[in-house]
């Protein structure tokens, strides 16, 4: 059983940070290729996986640095 | 630091404070049960009245309905403009995949993926197979074409995620499919428990000790895995072989870690009750028996909202583990609320004369059980196939021997019948060894 010490949860917020960071820029890439199949559905494949990634990672740091 | 963590998939969620790993349950849900109420037709309905805000405890999480296969049976003859009625989450254009529910208690259910949900799948997967030791030398055959059934797409997407390098079985008879993990050098396999058996038999029979085929991990699914029946299978390959706990509509929510005694929930992706069989309003306590109540966190194609799936299963004792991971843990499945029969007033599961048999009896194969109505009387039977034929002498004391046997364990007289090597049918996905010939169970 354990809780996250200061530095495990500087590294969460970090990598919780760059997950944002990486959606907003493929929802920027989202934008530009509007209406273009390669870049639609690659972007589509991206984005569920930063979903994941929000559910494993965002979502404890969040919760974390809440207290 | 680095190699201790990579005992885990995710290490912080995994060996989180349980506090906190039910705090964050609680928060999905509420997101979960706001989401579903916006986007699903069924549940628009049913949980209308509801404030999802207003969920802060597990008493208030139990005065949410409960969803069985019934209310998705008729949710997905809704009107939305889709196969899948009033069950979808999302907009038609964005289902990606198309499973459906095995049919064994009805009219399949059809369950749609968006290519989000189906990635939230198959990290759950991801979890499971990382948790059996599965790793990127693994080379991992999976015997079957899969179909529409969803357990084996999950593991073959899961196992390439990890890392493995996976082949599919499919389209090879199981001679076949023997020879090819021969030729590959494949180390992992993902079947039925019924299939592993299967395949050893087979092999035997083409001249190979199923140890000798490499196999060092095999991940079972499909059908409940006594421990009994797992000891046999990793006897029989000489392969660590681990189970894990779930279904078509609400995934894989519990597994083995190296431990192999009992099944994480895994935390925070579900949140898992267990519940009074007789009054569904109340949680059983520690070590009872109840039927398991899952809501999977963040499947959004398909919501789902405390999805009753009528395994039996015990309250977990504690959580923790020597494995260092703080998920609670449930034992096995000990079988189905559908299956809990009252036979001459004595509660039996089908899975009680697996156990038996497996755990006492390796001189059985293969078995049948049937339920029967003789007048007033309930009649249960037992067809037992041994692995070798016998004389009339020995098929007599097998039979006698298990029948003392499970009159000792169930407290039910069986009448019990010894056919020939090769008798009984054989399964690949779910075994159907249990039949209820009875007009009206009830």
């Amino acid at each position: 059983m354990k809780h996250l010490d200061a530095a495990e949860l500087d590294r969460l917020k970090a990598m919780s940070l760059k997950i944002k960071e990486a959606e907003k820029a493929v929802m920027e890439l989202k934008e530009l290729g509007k209406g273009v199949p390669v870049v639609e559905k690659n972007v589509r494949s991206i984005l569920s996986v930063t979903y994941v990634l929000k559910f494993g990672i965002s979502d404890l740091a969040e919760m974390e640095a809440l207290d | 630091m680095e190699n201790q963590q990579r005992d885990y998939w995710n290490p912080w969620l995994e060996t989180l404070d349980p506090a906190r790993l039910k705090q964050i349950e609680m928060k999905n849900f509420r997101k979960y049960v706001a989401y579903a109420k916006e986007h699903s037709g069924l549940y628009r309905q049913k949980l209308a009245g509801i404030n999802p805000e207003d969920i802060k405890t597990m008493e208030d999480v139990r005065k949410l309905p409960l969803t069985d296969k019934e209310d998705l049976r008729l949710a997905q003859l809704g009107e939305k403009p889709s196969i899948y009625g009033d069950l979808l989450g999302v907009d038609p254009s964005e289902v990606s995949d198309f499973r459906q529910t095995s049919g064994t208690t009805g009219k399949p259910v059809y369950v749609p993926e968006s290519f989000e949900s189906w990635q939230w799948r198959i990290e759950v997967w991801c979890h499971i197979l990382w948790m059996a030791g599965f790793r990127e030398t693994d080379r991992v055959f999976v015997p079957f074409g899969y179909n529409v059934y969803v357990a084996f797409w999950e593991g073959h997407y899961a196992a390439e995620k990890v890392g493995c390098e996976v082949v599919p079985g499919g389209a090879l008879d199981t001679r076949g499919r023997i020879n090819k993990i021969r030729e590959i050098g494949a180390t992992g396999l993902m079947n039925t428990p019924t299939y592993g058996l299967h395949m050893a038999e087979e092999a035997r029979q083409m001249g190979i000790d199923p140890k000798k085929l490499g196999i060092r991990r095999m991940l079972c699914a499909g059908e409940p895995l006594p421990q009994p029946t797992r000891r046999l299978i990793e006897s029989t390959w000489g392969a660590e072989v681990y189970d894990h706990i779930g279904g078509t509509e609400p995934c894989a929510w519990a597994a083995m870690c190296k431990e192999r005694n009992g099944m994480h929930i895994m935390e925070p992706f579900f949140l898992v009750e267990v519940l009074n069989v007789d009054d569904l309003s109340k949680e059983v306590g520690p070590g009872e028996l109840g039927t398991v109540v899952v809501t999977p966190l963040g499947r959004r194609s398909f919501p789902l909202v405390r999805f009753n799936t009528k395994d039996l299963a015990r309250m977990p004792m504690k959580s923790g583990c020597s494995c260092g991971r703080t998920s609670m843990k449930v034992a096995q499945i000990e079988g189905r609320t559908d299956h809990l029969l009252k036979i001459r007033g004595v509660l039996f599961t089908p899975v009680a004369v697996e156990e038996c048999l497996r755990d006492e009896f390796p001189a059985v194969a293969e078995f049948e059980i049937t339920v029967r109505r003789t007048g007033i009387m309930d009649e249960i039977g037992l067809k037992v196939e041994p692995s070798e034929d016998m004389g009339s002498g020995a098929r007599e004391e097998l039979k006698g021997r298990i029948f003392e046997r499970l009159k000792h364990r169930t407290n039910l007289t069986f009448g019990i019948e010894v056919v020939k090597p090769g008798e009984l049918p054989r399964y690949q996905l779910k075994a159907s060894r249990f039949k209820d010939l009875r007009e009206d169970p009830k």
